[in-house]
């Protein structure tokens, strides 16, 4: 294979696509791009197995496919003077990349051991505006398990339902949900994408313009952004009936200012556990009371003025899921939903009510 | 640690004592204790008139049966030997607060402190003995001696309903006796792997440096080499809480789906749940472990920061561990799960997360 491109041509598929490639690799080839000709384009691939992602260059590169050294490459192009062009070229073994006085000789390992993703067979696509996917899945993310055993939990849930897009997200102590209308109905649908693949999705989402095309196989997710393909297993597993845990009847609600409330919790975690993070949320009319205390007997406390009008209720959290919240919602005001010291709470901001959050209670 | 006063108790034949006191026409004939002898059972306890015909513990029913064919098989009533247990917990704390239950049926109790105030250990055990038999109808022999190896060794030279002493100068005479299995610790794995070193006795272990054992033994080294010297620095822990609660099954016919194992997994969760209530906290650590008809065995553990104490919570991590568990496609004879790393509801730091499902 041989081509010549533009810096800075190279430099942005090559960013968003460089997530993929896993730092520690099982197979070598798992640490390599894949650089083919496809209809007269140059298609640069990288994959760890489960997630594979391409971008497509308009240049038309001479002769077969090559693979490269992934962060390598990244890291030559990233050096190099801006604006500046490289030429590639093959020869045997090794890779010869040229720019200006500068020349780098990669090893490369067989093409056709680079393990790209069978075609996928669609059975159902959702076209859907970039930016409410994307906040979606920001409003939502947060909450996923990290390497839970409950291994249907280290993804989102995205979900088609009734005319509505809706994500949701739980490691089983909290839970976030999303949801928007869809401009056209599509079949009921409900998959879970692995909370790498939804990191990776969340960049480049964020890189690209326009419309996403999700399309739908039985194992796979795939999505198509103008220049950048994306495809990801599915986590094959059943998501927790996540509607039976968000509370409908919780009677009392608190309307408290978001950024003050913010600020209190994350001056009382200085003094909370360092590992279980507790704090005690005491509400009595219109009064919050906030208490932190560690192992070591140190207390702190914070009042702020809250328009409630319920009966005294002290209540529990981890202080980090209460700020994660926080920090995902925008308004200036949120509502809590309380019931009692051992039911959950229900967060939500007036001004956006498919955005909700559940969070339980720890025993205190 | 200086030498201490150690006694070791141990009810002799326990469960099979027990049901033949409450059992008159189980009294003098052999009994054996245990699961059924037409099935998979094993033999949990048997009579001392069972045993002259070689049946022992962890012997299969079917064997046992086998080699007496006139023996009583019943089938073990826990809850009673657990309220006797506690019983003779009772007593035992009359004469010191350092026990170490081992079992339902054995505990250690380090009598040092208070030998100024009863005389000498020996008076301590012999009261202790009589006690029991007064308050429970059921004999136990006690080992005296200057640490808890010793003590137990001597406890078992007392049985049936005795009470030996090993003294500290007979210490170490009395270990060079012992056949490498007497050696608390040293199951069947053990022994043959020492048989194949050429230590049958403890005289035979003595000659041997701990930098040769080290890397035999590992961990076990230190106390392999120390017990050959009479040497046992292990103090009696007061208060050693247990360390698991578990449960499990043997079925009459092997499982080859993972849908039914799950059910059993359900309804052990369900026991555990009680088992933790019963010790009153919960537990971080869940252990599933998975028998093949082929008799090997895997476990496969999960543990959380915030603990499990339902049977809910507990069955909600087990597909996933069963799903690497089953690393054989042969049926599955039996089924265990456990819970460790308990922490006491009295002593976990206040802090709970509560799940949502």
């Amino acid at each position: 294979m041989k081509f010549s491109i533009q810096r800075e041509e190279l430099l942005k598929p090559v960013q968003l696509i460089v997530g993929a490639v896993e730092r520690r690799q099982t197979m070598p080839i798992l640490s390599n791009f894949l650089l083919r000709n496809v209809n007269g384009h140059l298609v640069i691939t990288a994959t760890d197995l489960e997630l594979e992602v391409s971008a497509t260059i308009d240049i038309n590169p001479e002769g077969g496919s090559i693979t490269i050294p992934g962060r390598k490459l990244l890291d030559i192009c990233k050096s190099l003077q801006e604006g500046s062009d490289i030429q590639f070229s093959c020869s045997g073994e090794k890779v010869e990349i040229k720019s200006a006085k500068s020349r780098f000789s990669l090893a490369t390992l067989a093409a056709n051991e680079f393990p790209l993703v069978d075609e996928i067979a669609v059975d159902q696509t959702i076209a859907i505006d970039k930016h409410q996917l994307h906040s979606l899945i920001e409003d939502t993310s947060f909450a996923m398990a990290q390497q839970d055993v409950r291994y249907y939990l280290n993804g989102l849930m995205m979900e088609a339902e009734g005319g509505k897009l809706r994500t949701v997200a739980t490691d089983g102590h909290r839970l976030s949900m999303a949801e928007t209308n869809l401009d056209s109905s599509v079949p009921d649908r409900q998959v879970i994408v692995p909370k790498k693949a939804v990191q990776e999705f969340m960049r480049i989402l964020s890189a690209s313009n326009g419309n996403v095309d999700l399309a739908f196989s039985q194992n796979h997710l795939q999505a198509n952004f103008g220049d950048i393909r994306f495809v990801t297993k599915l986590i094959d597993g059943k998501f927790p009936d996540y509607q039976r845990v968000v509370p409908e009847g919780h009677q009392y609600i608190a309307s408290i200012e978001r950024e003050i409330l913010r600020s209190c919790l994350m001056r009382a975690s200085i003094l909370s556990n360092e590992k279980y993070r507790g704090v005690c949320l005491g509400f009595s009319e219109n009064l919050l009371k906030i208490q932190a205390h560690n192992p070591e007997q140190e207390e702190a406390e914070e009042e702020l003025d809250i328009s409630y009008s319920g009966p005294e209720l002290e209540i529990g959290f981890n202080v980090n899921y209460l700020v994660d919240v926080l920090n995902t919602i925008k308004s200036n005001e949120v509502h809590f939903y309380l019931q009692d010291t051992n039911s959950s709470l229900l967060i939500v901001c007036p001004e956006m009510e498919n955005r909700k959050y559940v969070v339980m209670p720890m025993r205190l | 640690m200086s030498d201490r006063s150690i006694i070791h108790i141990d009810m002799d034949a326990f469960y099979a004592s027990v049901e033949q006191r409450d059992f008159p026409e189980y009294r003098n004939k052999p009994l054996v204790v245990g699961g059924d002898p037409d099935h998979r059972g094993v033999v949990a306890t048997c009579s001392y008139e069972a045993r002259k015909f070689g049946i022992h513990s962890a012997m299969a029913c079917a064997t046992a049966k086998r080699k007496c064919p006139q023996a009583i098989f019943v089938r073990p009533r826990f809850q009673i030997y657990r309220e006797i247990s506690l019983q003779i917990q009772d007593i035992l704390r009359k004469y010191t607060n350092i026990i170490e239950p081992l079992a339902l049926d054995e505990a250690f109790l380090d009598v040092t402190e208070e030998i100024a105030r009863a005389g000498s250990s020996m008076l301590i055990a012999k009261d202790i003995r009589q006690r029991i038999k007064r308050e429970t109808r059921l004999t136990a022999s006690a080992g005296v001696s200057y640490n808890k190896f010793l003590a137990k060794i001597a406890s078992d030279r007392g049985k049936p309903d005795g009470l030996f002493y090993i003294s500290s100068k007979e210490g170490l005479a009395f270990v060079k006796k012992l056949t490498i299995c007497e050696f608390f610790g040293v199951g069947p794995a053990t022994e043959e792997k020492m048989q194949g070193l050429g230590i049958y006795t403890g005289a035979d272990l003595a000659t041997w440096e701990l930098e040769a054992l080290q890397p035999i033994f590992g961990k076990s080294a230190q106390y392999y080499y120390n017990a050959s010297r009479g040497i046992d620095t292990r103090a009696v822990e007061a208060g050693r809480l247990r360390k698991s609660v578990g449960t499990e099954d043997t079925f009459e016919v092997d499982l080859h789906f993972q849908d039914e194992m799950l059910k059993v997994f359900e309804t052990q969760c369900i026991e555990l749940e009680q088992q933790l209530k019963k010790f009153g906290g919960l537990g971080k650590t869940v252990t599933i472990k998975v028998k093949f008809s082929d008799f090997t065995q895997v476990t496969r553990s999960y543990s959380t920061k915030t603990g499990f104490r339902d049977a809910k919570s507990i069955i909600a991590v087990i597909p996933p561990l069963l799903e690497n568990a089953v690393v054989k496609n042969l049926p599955v004879r039996l089924l265990g799960v456990s819970i460790s790393n308990l922490v006491l509801d009295s002593e976990a730091i206040e802090d709970d997360q509560m799940p949502l499902w």
